[in-house]
């Protein structure tokens, strides 16, 4: 029984690894500011916020520059945009900027659009599809070991 | 060598108890009618809404209605140990097979060509020219039905819960002869051109043909003892 | 009984099959979270197709191996295959009900929709539930020897209708929506064809070796029930002797 347990300690391990590892790589695409949090706090470097396009102030200068205001939950930020030609920049669409802040303009300079992230139904999926069958292979294992067990202990063994 | 004897008389055994008792028939039409009044309760129809949803309604009180007379089939031989006497025919025991789907699929059949003018007046359908093709798809889809109905009738009647059991493996193993027998049944209603529905008339032949030569084999397992 | 000598041979490497799907999966997982690009249409959630897709496929491989064996059981009649087709058919019908709740869960924000009638998952639905009749079944026969019996006989009638009940529901699904929302506009590039490939590999290795587990469980319990028989019965023996 010992070398069961150190073997599924040995899997936990590895998939707590690998949850660490794929965290890590993701939280930079999970972290994202509000239009509010912005203006308040006047964030130095890059940073990437969450908002929707606010309905009639969309206006497209060439293919790759377009200016508008991101609508957060009370305050909107006025957009500069400027980067490859967007694919999803529509109005009312809930869509996440990647970009600089500038104070002394109040104009947030973005440079690319990220996707909104949706990794809950990724983990949703990979948990639902993993961890039953994770679960479902410990108990079997560990009923086989205690099945030969209770074999070898009950008396008048013969083998067949 | 199938004995076409044993079929024979397996065929009238179950026409005269059926003719002495009418259990199985009397019992199949009066449930379909109540399956029928739940449903014309259920949705309240003009005729044009009838004739979108009428196929499905008739299938399902049909399935349901096969399904009790299916059962019926092997339970009535666990009286007087009939069917230790049946396993014990010497001959193939595919013959009793082929003698119960006979049976069986007459049952059915009777009682749909009974209710199907009952659909006729009760949802004030127009059926004129399309008859004999509604009869083949009654047909084939009953062959189907019996096919298949009659291995997992012999195969429930030994078992707990048998009841329940039959209908639990037999619905999701005929959902090709349901689709099948509600799209033609629809579009023999509606007057379309056969060519429209003509392929699943011949997913149910398929469907017969492959399903009384797999269950006639598997039919020796079940009644091995 | 060859039957049992390539079974031994077989169960002998049993840790070579759980190390091997665990290798492959930890690659797989690898790969498909972290090392492989976004799909251009889909975005990051193309990467619920590699969890979906082998588990979907190890379910089918599971029905054949349930399909073959139970043709195997008729033939020979080998306890010991019918407790692998009992072990198969609990796995496949643990694998298809995961396969459907992940394409649920892909469903969602792909189609906007948990629930779609599509063919697929329509024939996945009714492969479940000839799983579930199954394992049902089995538990409503008294007589081991009949359940083993009926059991194969089900999955026989049950395989051979899997096809024919595909094709009707693809046959009924185009028929009522001809621009139906379908899988197949999943182009697959090689990018993503290394994650899933691993993952399948993966799948239908842990497939297997859960097989063997569940097989030697199913085994072991038969094998203490009978040994457990044996002492009751030694034991009255003992007694009506003295």
């Amino acid at each position: 029984m010992t070398n069961f347990y150190i073997r599924w300690g040995g899997v936990c391990i590895v998939a707590i690894v690998l949850i660490v590892l794929t965290y890590n790589h993701y939280r930079d695409n999970l972290a994202s500011l509000a239009p509010q949090q912005v203006k308040q706090e006047a964030p130095a470097g890059e940073v990437r916020v969450l908002g929707m396009v606010q309905g009639g102030t969309l206006e497209t200068r060439a293919a790759g520059e377009a200016t508008f205001s991101l609508l957060g939950e009370s305050v909107s930020l006025p957009v500069h945009y400027e980067g490859p030609p967007p694919d999803n920049l529509r109005e009312l669409k809930i869509l996440v900027l990647i970009g600089t802040w500038t104070a002394d303009t109040q104009v947030f300079e973005a440079r690319d659009i990220g996707i909104v992230p949706n990794y809950g139904f990724i983990a949703g999926a990979y948990l639902l599809g993993l961890l039953p069958l994770a679960l479902l292979l410990f108990a079997m294992t560990r009923r086989v070991s205690l099945l030969y067990e209770e074999i070898k202990a009950s008396k008048l063994y013969e083998e067949e | 060598m199938i004995s076409f004897n044993v079929i024979r008389w397996i065929v009238w055994k179950d026409f005269v108890t059926e003719l002495r008792s009418r259990e199985t028939i009397s019992s199949m039409v009066f449930f379909a009618l109540i399956v029928i009044l739940i449903f014309s309760f259920s949705f309240s129809m003009d005729q044009q809404a009838a004739r979108e949803v009428i196929a499905g309604i008739m299938w399902v009180a049909f399935a349901f209605t096969g399904i009790i007379g299916l059962g019926k089939s092997f339970s009535t031989e666990l009286q007087n140990d009939c069917l230790e006497a049946l396993q014990m025919v010497p001959e193939a025991k595919g013959a009793i097979y082929l003698g119960k789907v006979a049976a069986n699929f007459a049952f059915m059949f009777v009682v749909e060509i009974l209710l199907f003018p009952m659909f006729v007046i009760l949802f004030n359908l127009e059926v004129v020219e399309e008859i004999s093709l509604l009869l083949l798809v009654f047909f084939l889809a009953t062959v189907g039905l019996s096919a298949i109905g009659t291995l997992f009738s012999a195969l429930t009647v030994q078992i707990r819960a048998r009841e329940v059991m039959l209908p639990i493996l037999l619905l999701p193993l005929v959902v090709p002869v349901m689709i099948a027998a509600v799209e033609a049944t629809k579009g023999a209603l509606n007057g379309d051109p056969p060519a429209l529905y003509e392929q699943w008339l011949e997913l149910l032949a398929i469907y017969d043909v492959v399903f009384t030569v797999v269950s006639f084999w598997m039919f020796e397992f079940v009644m091995d003892s | 009984m060859t039957i049992h000598r390539v079974i031994r041979k077989v169960q002998r490497f049993e840790g070579w099959f759980g190390g091997g799907a665990a290798l492959c999966l930890i690659a797989g997982l690898y790969v498909g979270l972290i090392g492989s690009p976004p799909d251009y249409y889909q975005g990051e959630v193309v990467r619920i197709m590699y969890i979906h897709v082998p588990l979907a496929h190890t379910s089918l491989l599971g029905y054949t191996v349930l399909a073959v064996g139970s043709l195997w059981y008729l033939w020979k009649r080998d306890p010991i295959v019918d407790n692998m087709c009992q072990a198969v058919a609990a796995l496949s019908a643990v694998f298809t009900a995961l396969a459907l709740g992940t394409g649920m869960i892909w469903g969602k924000p792909t189609w906007d929709t948990w629930w779609t009638w599509d063919a697929r998952l329509t024939s996945f639905t009714v492969l479940l539930l000839i799983l579930i009749g199954y394992l049902m079944l089995r538990t409503f026969v008294d007589d081991p020897e009949k359940e083993a019996r009926y059991g194969a006989i089900l999955a026989i009638v049950g395989f051979v209708d899997l096809p024919i009940i595909h094709f009707s529901v693809e046959w009924w699904r185009t028929l009522h929506q001809p621009q139906s929302i379908s899988m197949r506009g999943v182009s697959i590039s090689s990018g993503l064809l290394v994650p899933l490939l691993l993952m399948s590999v993966g799948m239908s290795l842990l497939f297997s070796y859960m097989l063997m587990v569940r097989t030697q469980l199913l085994y072991l319990d038969r094998l203490l029930h009978a040994k457990k028989g044996r002492l009751l019965s030694q034991f009255h023996l003992s007694k009506s002797d003295s």
